[in-house]
């Protein structure tokens, strides 16, 4: 694959993004991934973790934002703060443990100490310093904004830009969604996570969460094995619709087959009757009507860009730490108050994507496989055009497709060349377009 | 507690409800117990990487209790007294 640069305007960027293919040097080229971090990563909302993962006060975490190291941590009074983990003096992690609860971190190499808040509250032998007052500016770094949407905490390292709500456009509605299917409506991510290394870039594991084209052929075994009808949804003849959620989030939406099928809890490969308590729960949350369409319909299966893939039972979130290295951290959503049903998630978590898991090891190969793939000379272009023959517009105006079209993929990277294009601006960024329900953009 | 013993055992020979409690983080870990030792009972707290042992009566307790957020800040620096250098201690 020829080398590139980053491009520096909108023709150079038209010889790398088509509407309908890409080039492969965005896969390979650390210019260009460099690039990505400071205009994507750095700059629009990503996701880090979840308010649940620090219920006490005092309690922290360790998360990222891709290759920035960041700790999550509620204050006394329940604000809850993201922080870089980097001691002020010599760049050492000052957080090292996945969590823990203190109102102070140490940093173990010459015992710098903070408040959980970011301030800095002191050093050993401070004479040294000839006193005191700086500080005042020595306080662990901070990411800039820090919002959350339905318990979903994201940050921003840009002083302004879109709002999390406006940035999230379309997508609100998978985590609305989600927390529906609580009966308290609060989710529980307490599981522990897996961390799962590709040797390959972010952008193919982004673009292969809402791929409905490979089910079939990546997880045929897992399909065949586990008898599921999974691989059914995501078929020629599935009702199912691959969909343009706006702000290069995408969606593969399973509702309608789920609505034809007409059987509560099949979402999730089971019935009703097996999971008698949540069934009571979500009942008496919802209502008897409400709770038979929640659970026809069941979880989302929504790529959050650029980094949170809700996929019905599981959070993924994607982490870059090179152009050719990306981690995915995993773990099962778990409902508050539900050990009936939680008990099943862990458990087909585990199968799926857990250490010996049929599901995740499938598209690992894929990815390394993908990115070994890229680099050949030619042809250079990778080919997303299924399906552009049958784009339409849903009743909210977003643009789907078949089940298994490359309407997401597409979207991914109309979305992310508008990101690349904005360069390394101010940091203001327009919020994604949200269509409306006859068809216009708004 | 109504049972009042005449000397302080050993951590590892406390009795039934005194047994010692260790809690570690990634920046300290120490050993609680309640020593019994004096004419009232006190938490004793052990810096287990150091050996440093340290009580709380349970007035300084309840005074804990009631500490407004960032109170403590000042004896988390490290150079409030025990890494500071003697010349500076007054």
């Amino acid at each position: 694959m020829t080398p590139t640069t980053v491009p520096a305007d909108s023709a150079a960027w038209d010889a790398l993004i088509e509407p309908d293919r890409v080039h492969g040097s965005l896969y390979t080229d650390p210019a260009i991934f460099d690039a990505e971090m400071e205009r994507i990563w750095y700059r629009t909302w990503v996701y880090v973790g979840h308010e649940s993962e620090v219920p006490q006060p005092n309690d922290y975490v360790v998360k990222s934002i891709g290759p920035q190291p960041i700790i999550m941590s509620r204050d006394k009074q329940g604000e809850i703060h993201l922080l870089l983990n980097r001691c002020t003096h010599r760049a050492n992690l000052v957080c090292d443990a996945a969590k823990g609860n203190s109102s102070a971190f140490r940093c173990p190499y010459h015992g710098w100490t903070f408040s959980n808040t970011g301030k800095l509250l002191g050093y050993p032998f401070n004479s040294g310093y000839g006193g005191t007052e700086e500080k005042r500016n020595l306080g662990l770094g901070r990411v800039a904004r820090v919002a959350s949407y339905q318990g979903f905490v994201f940050g921003s390292f840009a002083e302004e830009g879109p709002t999390l709500e406006e940035h999230l456009g379309g997508a609100t509605d998978a985590f609305d969604r989600l927390v529906e299917l609580s009966p308290t409506g609060k989710l529980d991510i307490s599981a522990g996570w897996l961390q799962h290394e590709a040797k390959a870039n972010w952008k193919m594991l982004v673009e292969n969460e809402t791929d409905g084209y490979h089910p079939q052929f990546v997880h045929a075994s897992i399909f065949s094995v586990a008898k599921s009808g999974i691989g059914d949804l995501y078929g020629e003849k599935s009702t199912a619709v691959s969909r343009d959620l706006g702000g290069g989030h995408t969606e593969n939406d399973l509702r309608p087959e789920f609505r034809r099928i007409d059987e509560p809890m099949g979402w999730f490969g089971t019935t009703a009757d097996r999971l008698p308590e949540y069934v009571e729960h979500l009942q008496a949350a919802r209502g008897p009507e409400r709770a038979r369409e929640i659970m026809i319909d069941g979880a989302p299966h929504v790529m959050v860009y650029p980094n949170l893939f809700i996929a019905e039972i599981q959070l993924f979130v994607i982490q870059p730490l090179a152009v050719d290295r990306t981690v995915q951290h995993v773990t099962a959503i778990q409902y508050e108050g539900e050990p009936q049903l939680n008990r099943r998630m862990l458990q087909q978590t585990i199968g799926s994507v857990g250490p010996a898991g049929l599901l995740l090891a499938d598209d690992t190969e894929m990815y390394e496989r993908n990115q070994r793939g890229v680099h050949a000379r030619t042809p250079e272009w990778l080919v997303l055009k299924r399906g552009t023959h049958r784009e339409r517009r849903d009743g909210d105006g977003f643009t789907i497709g078949d089940a298994t079209d490359e309407v997401p993929q597409r979207a991914i990277w109309r979305h992310y060349r508008e990101l690349m294009e904005a360069g390394d601006g101010d940091g203001a960024v327009a919020p994604p377009a949200v269509p409306t329900a006859n068809g216009s953009v708004r | 507690m109504s049972e009042r013993r005449e000397r302080s055992l050993p951590l590892g020979e406390a009795a039934a409800g005194d047994t010692p409690v260790e809690l570690v983080s990634e920046f300290a870990a120490v050993s609680l117990v309640v020593d019994r030792d004096g004419n009232g009972p006190r938490l004793r707290i052990e810096d287990l990487k150091t050996g440093q042992v340290g009580f709380l009566d349970p007035l300084e307790l309840e005074t804990l209790a009631w500490l407004p957020e960032g109170a403590l800040h000042r004896f988390l620096d490290p150079s409030f007294h025990r890494w500071r250098e003697e010349r500076e201690r007054g």
